[in-house]
């Protein structure tokens, strides 16, 4: 072997795109492998460019294992969770696309939760607790909230994703708060008026953009159309009808 | 000045959304508080959301139940360190506390017989009854919860991406001192926030943060909690005692510290060995997790360690038994999914099988001391019978505080104890903040002072950067104050320590307002400090293994000898540590606590030494036993240590 292939086969080439007050700035990492068959996931290379080129890198992780959430970034232009995503040679670490970026590959995220700001699980005491919930039930409330789902979503699209401070929480909406919204209807506690509040919700939050799309696509492989989109097109629809 | 100074007003401030965070907002607001939740992570993103999700509820196994059973439990296992009133009231509110987070939408499986939920088949170690339940999703259920109990209320104000960096005290008349408000850096706005409050809820977590990556918890355990309410005068307690869990991974670097295995899931024939194959601890599924912990690393330290620095964890006999081999699969597979996940993943199919050993070392996990508070949460100081000086307006709740667990934490305590104390601190701050109102206009030149302090951060030259600095203080506190101490290695911490301090005015930090990452890792390596020093002096101060605290150089406390807690806060240029002589078990009640241990151990040691085909048909019934167990409850006899199943059998 050359001294070059031996070389090649410690390292692996990346981009890092950093970003700083409203500007990108792409930078070459070489990310030494501890040994020749090591296939680093994303955040360890994004930890190794903290400890040796970047001090100062941003990024959000937390568990480390596919479980808070929070490290979602897009590696070239799809949304990864970062810390049980294998990088490649050449890979492009990107902010994801959906949110605005702050710092580097930090994205803003409260304006998601924002627009469902007392929408949720009012009044839900003084019911009986001990009712079992339904495997769908258990499916939703496996969503780690990491926005992967945010990607192509064309209701989400309608949204101005600027950083303007104003812009507390978005107008229209994406496939986590419509998930967040069909838990409550799937909940065997809820009473028939919250659930009914909860489709209420979701059209107001733009459903109908649903009736024209392919479907939505869950970093962790929620069945979001099949349990989400559809279920609340078709009660939504049934509430329609009842009300004519 | 370049962040700029924002003012706000609230009754309540809670920092942190995990289980504490989230139950003490949500308690506030009902009691009519104005509440502000500020997280450095997204919205309960944080150790609760990551858990195994398996919690405590007194008497969802059986009737027998008692308060006094339950506090009982927690005041063993915590080698009587932990406060009694504390525990009391965990035993107390239980239920209580969970229907609460239920409301929520956490949704356990209700049991057909009882209508009520079910907990696991057996009880978990320590515990003596069935009540340990566990949940679809695990901590993420509990995620679920958190985060609707903050959303759904529009009087509770959020905001993400917030930074606590000090609490704000004021001086009283009579020499104590009461709150004043915070100073928060608002990462995401660019802002710093001056929260002008009588009420404070430090529900911000734990430290092992300080060991990275010799942890399986959040990043941002950086001891926060600790540090900042000891630099605002607060009492700490119990600071030497933490939780390591002695059988997480090595390698590769993304699984590294995350959990692999339980003393308990060793099951029957499981052993430790050394790297050269030789045996250092057996009966390793009765042993606590501190024994584990210090037998790996007293090999680690003598040269006998394996190349990651652990050891092999050795289950391959019970996986060659013929008959009981399949079952012994299925339950290690079964009674920790996530942890198992781990082991798939990260491990050769070999070792995943259990035909080839594991190689594991300890993992820091949870801190069981904390800040001192009585058990409504509110902070206590000072010795029994003297003056109370405790910080008036200030609370903690969750991992933060201190006296729920003293020397040993129970498993699947912690989201209770999330939910009962978050509930409690977040009623006694909003009563607090209810007889206080508006500010002295003299307070605010407090705020200004800190404001200036972290101003004066922003742009400073340097040619050190704090994230590489962090990486030196985990290896150093992995060193020399983690799961082994001696008197040598703790005073070379206090040494390293003020070594480091001094490194931090020539920390580089750049100019930029808005999610300033050296700001960040600068106000963190500093938490990181103090926590240690706070931790290395308490750990000096107890000079004997006792629970979490394993020392190399000094003989164990016996469980006889009169209970303390070490006390530690920040004076005037140094630390000042102090005894807290704590009430001890009746005797009677410990020697059986012993003799049952005594009585395990000899019946572990007996199986093992069985002949093969004796020994598979004994383990081939019990895995049969706890696997299909379903209804009446089971329960064993009081003092089991970790998760005694099934010995009733040979005893
Ligand atoms: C892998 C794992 C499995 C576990 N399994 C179980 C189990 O099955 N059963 C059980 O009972 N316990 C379990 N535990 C322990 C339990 O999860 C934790 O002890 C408990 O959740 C702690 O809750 P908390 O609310 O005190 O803190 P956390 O849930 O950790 O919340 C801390 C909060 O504080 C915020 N914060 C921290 N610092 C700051 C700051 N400076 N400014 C602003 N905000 C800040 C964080 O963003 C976060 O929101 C487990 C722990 C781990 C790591
Ligand atoms: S629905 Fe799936 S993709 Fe969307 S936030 Fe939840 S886990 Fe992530
Ligand atoms: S189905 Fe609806 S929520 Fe899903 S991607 Fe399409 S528009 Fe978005
Ligand atoms: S770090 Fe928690 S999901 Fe990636």
């Amino acid at each position: 072997m050359t001294k070059k292939e031996t070389r090649d086969r410690q390292y692996l080439n990346v981009t890092i795109v950093t970003h700083s007050e409203g500007k990108d700035m792409p930078v070459n990492f070489k990310y030494k492998k501890r040994h020749d068959r090591e296939k680093p996931m994303a955040l360890d290379v994004l930890l190794q460019a903290q400890e040796t080129k970047l001090p100062d890198l941003a990024f959000r992780y937390g568990c480390r294992a596919r479980n808070c959430g929070v490290c979602t970034i897009d590696i070239n232009g799809l949304p990864r969770i970062a810390c049980r995503s294998v990088v490649r040679e050449n890979d492009k670490l990107k902010a994801m696309s959906t949110l605005p970026v702050i710092t580097d590959l930090v994205v803003r995220r409260d304006q998601i939760s924002r627009q469902l700001r007392g929408k949720i699980y009012r009044n839900s005491g003084g019911n009986d607790l001990n009712v079992d919930a339904s495997e769908d039930y258990h499916e939703l409330t496996s969503c780690i909230e990491c926005y992967a789902c945010l990607h192509n979503c064309p209701m989400h699209q309608k949204n101005s994703i600027d950083q303007s401070e104003s812009n507390e929480s978005y107008e229209y909406g994406n496939p986590f708060s419509l998930l967040k919204l069909q838990t409550i209807v799937m909940d065997p506690v809820s009473s028939n008026s919250q659930k009914n509040d909860a489709i209420t919700q979701a059209v107001n939050l733009g459903l109908d953009t649903c009736l024209n799309c392919p479907g939505c696509k869950c970093g962790i492989g929620i069945d979001l159309k099949g349990k989400v989109v559809d279920p609340l097109i078709t009660a939504s629809k049934k509430i329609a009808d009842e009300q004519f | 000045m370049r962040i700029s100074l924002v003012w706000k007003q609230y009754d309540v401030l809670v920092v942190g959304s995990g289980g504490a965070g989230s139950n003490a907002a949500e308690t506030a607001s009902e009691m009519g508080a104005s509440v502000l939740v500020v997280t450095k992570d997204p919205l309960s993103a944080s150790d609760t959301k990551i858990s195994e999700g398996i919690a405590t509820v007194r008497a969802s196994g059986s009737e027998d139940d008692t308060e006094d059973t339950l506090s009982e439990n927690l005041l063993l296992a915590g080698g009587d360190l932990p406060d009694a009133n504390i525990t009391s009231a965990f035993a107390r509110d239980s239920q209580m506390a969970y229907d609460k987070v239920r409301a929520n939408g956490l949704r356990p499986k209700i049991s057909a017989i009882t209508k009520n939920p079910d907990p696991l088949p057996l009880p978990m170690g320590g515990h003596t009854k069935r009540r340990s339940i566990g949940h679809k999703n695990s901590g993420v259920a509990f995620g679920h919860a958190n985060w609707n109990s903050i959303v759904k209320d529009t009087k509770i104000d959020y905001k993400e991406d917030c930074w606590l960096v000090d609490i704000i005290t004021g001086n009283n008349k009579d020499d104590t001192k009461s709150i004043v408000g915070a100073l928060i850096y608002d990462a995401q706005r660019g802002e710093l926030l001056a929260v002008v409050c009588a009420s404070i809820v430090v529900a911000s977590g734990g430290l092992s943060t300080i060991y990275f990556p010799k942890t399986d918890t959040m990043r941002g355990n950086t001891g926060d909690s600790y540090a900042i309410a000891a630099r605002a005068g607060a009492e700490l307690v119990d600071m030497e005692q933490i939780q390591f869990l002695p059988f997480c991974l090595t390698s590769p670097p993304a699984f590294e510290g995350l959990l692999g295995g339980e003393p308990v899931t060793a099951s029957y024939l499981g052993v430790l060995r050394d790297k050269n194959k030789k045996v250092i601890l057996d009966g390793v599924y009765l042993r606590t997790r501190a024994e584990c912990s210090a037998a790996i690393m007293k090999a680690v330290e003598d040269g006998r360690g394996t190349k990651n620095g652990g050891a092999y964890l050795d289950m391959t006999a019970n996986k060659k038994a013929p008959k009981s081999g399949v079952y012994f699969m299925n339950f290690l597979k079964g009674s920790l999914p996530s942890a198992y996940n781990n082991v798939r993943q990260a491990m050769s199919k070999s070792e995943a099988q259990c035909e080839d050993l594991w190689e594991v070392r300890p993992s820091a996990h949870y801190m069981m001391g904390g800040i001192r508070v009585d058990e409504n949460c509110r902070s206590i100081g000072g010795s029994e019978g003297l003056k109370n000086n405790g910080i008036l307006g200030l609370f903690a709740a969750g991992q933060a505080m201190g006296g729920l667990f003293g020397a040993n934490r129970l498993g699947s305590t912690s989201l209770t104890e999330g939910a009962v104390f978050g509930q409690r601190a977040g009623k006694n701050a909003a009563h607090h903040a209810r007889n206080i109102s508006g500010m002295n206009p003299l307070n605010k030149k407090l705020f200004m002072e800190k404001a200036k302090k972290v101003n004066s951060l922003i742009g400073q030259k340097g040619h050190l950067h704090a994230s590489r600095i962090k990486l030196s203080v985990q290896k150093k506190c992995w060193e020399n104050l983690g799961p082994i101490r001696d008197e040598v290695r703790l005073n070379k911490t206090k040494l390293f320590i003020s070594k480091t301090r001094k490194k931090l005015k020539n920390v580089k930090i750049s100019n930029s307002t808005k999610w300033n990452q050296g700001l960040i890792e600068y106000l963190e390596l500093e938490n990181m400090i103090d926590t240690a020093e706070l931790m290395a002096i308490a750990a000096l101060e107890r000079n004997g293994s006792l629970g979490g605290h394993v020392r190399a150089d000094c003989p164990n406390i016996s469980l006889f000898s009169k209970p303390y807690s070490t006390i530690v806060r920040f004076v005037n240029n140094g630390v000042n540590v102090a005894r807290l002589p704590r009430q001890q078990t009746e005797f009677k009640k410990l020697i059986k606590f012993k003799f049952e241990e005594q009585k395990k151990f000899l019946g572990a040691k007996i199986l093992r030494l069985m002949p093969m085909i004796l020994k598979d048909r004994v383990l081939e019934k019990r895995y049969k036993k706890i696997m299909n167990i379903q209804k009446p409850s089971i329960t064993v006899q009081p003092g089991s240590v970790e998760a005694a199943f099934g010995d009733r059998k040979i005893l």
